[in-house]
């Protein structure tokens, strides 16, 4: 019973991750077509701006040491300034591209931002001690999990419903549906275009930036490739869901969370370090059998 | 009714080909072994682009997977060419008929383009039906299946360790030929049947399905193409480091040659070469520029890291004025018949 | 048949590269400057550069001075292979390559092929030498295995350590060594236990799956060896002990290092190998003065042990060229195959014909003690890894 609950607690914990990776590409998939392969980068600076810039081994704290009443709103901050302004310089430029011209502009942006952390900051791995207080273990019948593990699932649970109430119930939330429904319509309705996209940038900027919280002080390192894996799977996680769709999004996510996390305890160990094979493996199934995704959207589905 | 097309764009793989012939004379006249080097991983890299560009370009479907068929035959050319002995050791598992096998590399690299092909027929026949970015995900975790049983098949591939012992080719002329054989290779499926059809299937595809054609098919054609010359790609780029890894073939290759088809333009064959050479030239000259510049008697040199920040502004910078990429679908032909191509290479609406 | 070798013997020297300049000895670095390998490169090459400062001083290498020609990988295995004929070009005597085997062999193999010695910063597998690139090449680290190796026996016999859970990182084959290296000690140790073992991957986000699986186990198990490296390793030890398992946790050198215990407070139990002690402990004042030295050059304290093998591969190398008389290739590898437990600051080196690696060596045992690291013993393994247990 423990340890059934244990791997619940886990796949969720991993799942959680994934949803709220997956909503902050997801969002900007719906207003404008975007996928944005930065997305991982501003996860990484996020963390990296709590540090101070210097490229030896040990971690300069900066604003790192703020008590978390401080530190959580500055890195929000952080990640939802570097995603609005990756929108003012690069993206408000190609809004008529086609997506594949906007993708790899994406990636490039995220290749500057890399680079960039890695003149300041070097490769090798920087520790970080972010609020040390959520390494505890608690009980939870009988299943002994991490504090922040439990915190990242209640923050998650949190966030959706937020993001929820926001869409469903304010002028904005409303004007950025209409836009993820149908741009150019929405657009002659009236819906200020710049600034929908302008919040959603921030919201998905803000979105990173909590996850960078929270693999930091899951890890305790920040390193400069550690948005990488969790945007491919969230971006994986997106397609999955139905592009466009935030419930889809974050559904997949917690999917792909318990899938990785049963296989890891179903699989022989001689099939273990195949594990990546079977979740992408499973990815292409559902993919043949719902190109669409599991939710889809409405305003994405092939136009004749 | 081919032929007349073949005469109308017969221009472009000629004078793409007499570039990459100019690169390599430039390679001779320099003779340092560095900079042979240098030109040796540009025409890699032109053989992957265009190997890209059969599939993307004609299709219109953005693939992230083409690197999995260039590790295929990278680790063709590792099977085919070590000395048995050093094969025992590093790759125990394999059968015994390969373990013996010992072929030239030019060889290797034909074998190579031929297994490639083969996977790209038996995943493509899978995924041909997906379209957009549904097929784009799915081509990427093919790849990613692809690179984690690389990584983890101890005994057939030696998992995440380096193969070595792969004959070194640092003669420059296998590869400009391997890359000409690309480009002529790309330039005839795009004026076949096959080719034209699916180019109007990408631009009108409900027209193109009404009228017969089977777009899965058409697109199959062109994942099997584009997986041979990734494989032959994959192959002469083990003989040019000597040594073969899964994490090669992954997400790094895949980006960077991405990128380099989309800046180029990937509506055109032209853009995919040119789009090599360009952002190759960039990032060469930018690494001078931050290993120092003399300039009268001061040095001037870059910090170092600013490479790879300025390529990626520089792409940006590309993309911002030319959505379409450089060449803007439009391909590279005597001026005259530039003005009336009415099917030609042209590439998608934008 | 004769005249057939003659001709080749003729192209051979022609093709062997001239000598830039006979007044000076030139080292060429074909490492990384910039990119991932950069923080791994660096202090190991500034460690050389010491060491050659410190020959250049005492009137130099056969009475010449020594030179650096550097040429910069951008941690990329083409432009390694382009690194490694540049140096070449230059003139280089000696080609020292990138840290890892995977980065460093595309100009160790360059080298090989022009015929001159390379040497491996640190790399730690068994092919950095004769098994995957050549005859002329060595590492100046220890193998990765005997990392492992010693752990187990260490452990077994000073911690009385009975059950071990074996937990793997599959990302690279430096961690694969690790318990390559610990899976061929454990059966020599009398009633020693394996209760179990599981695999991740360095970038995996969580490993909770993992840790469940311990959990699940009847008993805690007395050590973890715990094959992986930076930066996954300080988020799977941080998971570890955030579950509440407090086995010891024993490691291989590359989690050596002060610089990241913040992350993991009050860290207890824990235990690396290291060749000399960055925390100014070392039985040898010698090292804790190079550790001096090495601040003065940099500006900075070591900050992992894989600062020192820089420094031994200038010291064992420049010993073979003094005794062989001169740089030529076959003289050095031969004078560097006789070295047999040959002293250096870090611990005795041993070459051979069969293996320019070292699969035995004496290692610091470092614990870390309530977030404090400090050498606690040192140990070597009783017999050393034969080469065929390390081939496979």
């Amino acid at each position: 019973m423990g340890s059934l609950l244990q791997i619940v607690f886990d796949a969720l914990a991993l799942g959680s991750l994934y949803a709220l990776a997956a909503l902050g590409i997801a969002l900007i998939f719906g207003v404008m077509r975007l996928v944005n392969f930065a997305h991982g980068d501003v996860i990484a600076f996020s963390v990296f701006a709590l540090l101070w810039p210097s490229v030896d081994a040990v971690a300069i704290v900066f604003a790192g040491n703020l008590p978390w009443f401080l530190l959580i709103p500055f890195a929000l901050a952080i990640g939802a300034g570097l995603s609005v302004l990756s929108e003012i310089v690069v993206f408000r430029r190609f809004r008529r591209a086609n997506p594949a011209t906007m993708m790899i502009a994406s990636f490039a942006l995220g290749f500057v931002i890399r680079y960039f952390l890695l003149m300041l900051f070097s490769s090798r791995p920087k520790s970080i001690s972010l609020l040390p207080a959520l390494s505890q273990p608690v009980e939870i019948f009988g299943a002994r999990i991490p504090l922040l593990q439990l915190i990242t699932i209640v923050v998650t649970i949190a966030v959706l419903f937020g993001l929820i109430a926001f869409l469903r119930r304010t002028r904005f939330g409303l004007e950025m549906r209409a836009a993820a429904e149908n741009f150019t319509m929405a657009r002659m309705l009236g819906v200020r275009a710049n600034r929908v996209i302008m919040g959603a940038f921030a919201l998905s900027g803000a979105l990173a930036a909590a996850i960078a919280l929270i693999l930091g002080s899951q890890t305790g390192t920040a390193n400069i490739m550690m948005g990488a894996n969790v945007m491919l799977m969230a971006f994986i996680a997106t397609v999955i869901g139905g592009m466009g769709s935030l419930a889809g999004a974050v559904l997949a996510g917690f999917l792909l969370g318990a899938v990785a996390t049963v296989m890891q305890v179903i699989l022989p160990p001689d099939a273990r370090a195949f594990r990546d094979a079977f979740v992408y493996g499973a990815v292409i199934l559902v993919l043949i059998f719902r190109p669409q995704g599991l939710l889809s959207a409405r305003g994405t589905k092939e136009r004749v | 009714m081919s032929l007349s097309v073949a005469r109308r764009t017969i221009a472009t793989p000629v004078f793409l080909g007499l570039l990459l012939v100019a690169f390599a004379l430039v390679a001779l006249a320099v003779g340092s072994k560095p900079f042979n080097q240098t030109i040796i991983d540009i025409f890699l890299k032109v053989i992957f682009v265009v190997g890209l560009w059969v599939f993307i370009g004609n299709s219109g479907v953005i693939s992230f997977g083409h690197t999995a068929f260039a590790c295929l035959g990278g680790y063709v050319a590792a099977w085919t060419t070590i000395k048995p002995m050093m094969k025992g050791m590093s790759m125990p598992g394999l059968p015994d008929w390969l373990m013996q096998t010992e072929i030239p590399f030019w060889a290797s690299a034909v074998v190579a383009a031929g297994w490639a092909a083969l996977w790209a027929l038996i995943f493509g026949s899978v995924l041909m039906r997906l379209s957009g970015i549904a097929a784009s995900i799915a081509t990427f975790a093919m790849l990613a299946m692809v690179n984690s049983i690389y990584s983890n098949w101890d005994s057939v591939t030696a998992a995440t360790s380096s193969v070595v012992g792969i004959p070194i080719v640092r003669s420059i002329w296998p590869y400009l030929i391997a890359a000409l054989i690309a480009v002529f290779a790309a330039w005839a499926y795009g004026i076949s049947r096959h080719g034209l059809a699916l180019r109007a299937a990408r631009d009108e595809p409900t027209a193109a399905a009404a009228s017969g054609i089977d777009i899965p098919a058409a697109r199959l054609i062109a994942f099997v193409i584009s997986g041979a010359i990734m494989g032959m790609g994959g192959a002469l780029y083990a003989h040019s480091i000597g040594i073969v890894t899964p994490d090669t073939f992954y997400l790094g290759l895949a980006f960077i040659t991405l990128s380099m088809l989309v800046v180029g333009g990937m509506g055109s064959l032209s853009g995919a070469v040119l789009g090599v050479l360009i952002l190759s030239s960039l990032i060469q000259i930018l690494r001078w520029l931050e290993a120092g510049v003399d300039i009268g008697t001061t040095t001037f040199a870059l910090p170092g890291g600013v490479q790879e920040i300025a390529l990626g502004a520089v792409m940006i910078l590309i993309l911002m004025f030319r959505p379409a990429g450089i060449m803007g679908n439009r391909d590279l032909s005597l001026p005259r018949k530039a003005a009336s191509e009415p099917e030609g290479l042209k590439g998608p609406k934008t | 048949m004769k005249r057939l070798i003659a001709a080749l013997a003729a192209t051979t020297c022609l093709t062997a590269p001239a000598m830039a300049d006979d007044e000076t000895i030139m080292v060429g670095f074909a490492t990384a400057e910039t990119g991932f390998m950069q923080a791994y490169d660096k202090p190991a090459q500034d460690a050389a550069m010491i060491r050659i400062k410190e020959i250049n001083e005492a009137g130099g290498l056969l009475g010449k001075q020594i030179e650096v020609v550097n040429a910069d990988t951008k941690t990329d295995r083409a432009e390694g292979a382009k690194a490694g004929l540049s140096v070449i070009d230059a003139g280089a005597d000696m080609v020292v390559v990138s840290c890892d085997y995977d980065f460093g062999s595309p100009a160790a193999l360059a080298a090989e092929s022009a015929g001159l010695p390379s040497f491996f910063l640190c790399a730690e597998s068994i092919k950095a030498g004769i098994q995957g690139v050549g005859p002329n090449s060595f590492s100046a680290s220890v193998l990765a295995a005997v990392q492992g190796a010693t752990m187990a026996e260490w452990s077994y016999n000073k911690k009385e350590a009975r059950t071990f859970y074996r937990l793997l990182d599959t990302w690279t084959e430096y961690n694969k060594g690790i318990c390559d290296g610990f899976d061929w000690m454990l059966p020599k140790l009398a009633d020693a236990k394996l209760v179990g073992e599981d695999t991740f991957l360095n970038e995996d986000a969580s490993i909770a799956a993992q840790i469940t699986r311990i959990k699940a186990l009847p008993e805690e198990p007395d050590a973890i060896m715990l094959c992986t490296m930076m930066p996954g390793a300080v988020s799977a030890i941080k998971q570890i002990r955030a579950a509440g398992i407090n086995s010891m946790i024993l490691n291989g050198s590359g989690v050596d290092g002060s610089y990241w215990l913040s992350a993991v407070p009050d860290l207890s139990n824990f235990y690396v190998p290291v060749q000399g002690s960055i925390y100014g402990d070392d039985p040898n004042p010698e090292v804790t003065a190079f550790n001096a030295k090495y601040k003065e050059a940099t500006g900075g304290d070591p900050s992992t042990q894989y600062v020192y093998p820089g420094y031994v591969m200038i010291d064992v190398w420049a010993k073979a060229v003094e005794r062989a008389g001169t740089t030529e290739t076959s003289a050095v590898v031969a004078e560097l195959e006789k070295m047999n437990g040959e002293p250096t600051l870090f611990g005795p080196r041993t070459f051979s014909s069969e293996i320019h690696h070292q699969n035995q060596a004496r290692y610091l045992v470092v614990e870390t003690n309530a977030g404090k690291p400090g050498v606690v013993d040192e140990w070597t393994i009783s017999e050393p890894i034969p080469v065929a247990d390390l081939m496979k």
